[in-house]
């Protein structure tokens, strides 16, 4: 039989782990693993020591204190769903403005050479 | 600041500029008449097709850009236009590839351009507008406060000026030819004139917008986005832009 506080330690490592060793891989690169090692952190800390949280919630008032990193994740999560989305509309604009520079240039190199060569591939899968 | 053409455009000087998916039935006699009517160069935009509208194209005399996969109508459209700045055309005249533009009337949007001194001339085809478009384009009219009839029209002659609007990156998001474009000339002082011309009904194919109620329905929400979006759309985000994307 686990305690509640055990669990939550084991909950927190285990992510921390996972978060760090991909870091570490180099499967997250620049600011995702600045945000990832912050999260990394918090859980580690309030896996371990889940009377943060009571002493958290008496200080912001909240009188339900678990409901509080419920709350925070779920704003912080929805702070990176906004992000993505930002730098995502950002790839989009710059794959298209590449996209349409790749024609021009390719066009150009076929009048510069003189033939018609083989048709450009498609890219797309 | 308002930029008024101050010459008015030659035909000779423009570029005309095609965006065609799988148009390879129609596109050849389009640039065919294109080129008999005005005289001028055709580059065929070929949006990632999976027929030979290209081969088509160039046979009837066209130049052609391949787009590595598909942008949709206007993403092809810009990549005409940004050959057109890139090569120092000082114009471009955009017209469908499915043939319900009829090349003999496409002096008329030199003449419009030359008596309005307008920077953007479209060519309304007024007695054709179904009415579903009416109260599409009334909705539109109101939300926008651009005083036009027709916006969805692909028949346009755009100046030097509205190019250079048009090739930046803040045109690059849009996915449609119609309101974003329209607005984003407003924005930046292009003044717009529409003129009547005959259109023929479609030989093959269908208008992407058009085409059924579920799209349409999407096309009205993404546009009332827009719309509402860029009520007080600044030109400091428009330079932001143009610094973060002018390496592309």
């Amino acid at each position: 039989m686990l305690t509640g506080q055990i669990t939550s330690a084991i909950l927190g490592v285990a992510l921390t782990g996972a978060i760090l060793f991909l870091v570490r891989r180099d499967h997250l690169h620049g600011p995702y693993a600045i945000w990832w090692f912050g999260v990394a952190a918090a859980t580690f800390v309030l896996g371990v020591f889940p009377g943060l949280v009571v002493w958290l919630g008496h200080a912001t008032g909240i009188f339900y204190a678990p409901i509080l990193p419920i709350i925070i994740g779920l704003s912080l999560v929805l702070i990176r769903l906004l992000k993505l989305d930002i730098d995502r509309s950002k790839q989009e604009r710059r794959i298209r403005r590449l996209t349409q520079k790749l024609a021009i240039l390719e066009q150009e190199l076929v009048r510069l050479g003189g033939s018609t060569g083989p048709e450009p591939a498609d890219d797309e899968a | 600041m308002p930029v008024p053409s101050r010459q008015p455009l030659v035909a000779a000087d423009c570029l005309a500029v095609i965006p065609a998916r799988d148009e390879a039935a129609t596109v050849g006699a389009v640039v065919a008449g294109v080129r008999e009517a005005l005289g001028c160069a055709v580059l065929v935009v070929d949006d990632a097709s999976s027929d030979d509208s290209a081969a088509v194209a160039r046979a009837a005399g066209a130049q052609t850009l391949r787009l590595s996969f598909g942008l949709g109508a206007w993403g092809a459209t810009q990549a005409g236009i940004r050959y057109a700045q890139r090569n120092a055309y000082r114009g471009v005249i955009t017209l469908d590839a499915d043939g319900q533009h009829e090349p003999a009337s496409l002096p008329a949007l030199f003449d419009a351009q030359r008596h309005t001194q307008a920077n953007v001339v479209i060519g309304t085809c007024f007695g054709r507008l179904s009415r579903a478009k009416r109260i599409a384009w009334h909705y539109l009219r109101t939300l926008t406060g651009l005083d036009l009839t027709d916006f969805t029209s692909g028949l346009r002659l755009y100046d030097a000026n509205a190019i250079d609007v048009l090739a930046g990156p803040e045109a690059s998001l849009l996915d449609y030819q119609d309101v974003g474009v329209l607005m984003l000339l407003a924005k930046n002082g292009m003044r717009m004139a529409e003129t009547e011309v005959p259109m023929l009904p479609r030989r093959t194919g269908h208008s992407r917008v058009f085409a059924s109620w579920p799209v349409v329905a999407r096309y009205m929400v993404h546009t009332t986005v827009l719309c509402v979006a860029q009520i007080d759309a600044g030109r400091r985000r428009h330079k932001a832009l143009q610094e973060e994307a002018a390496a592309c």
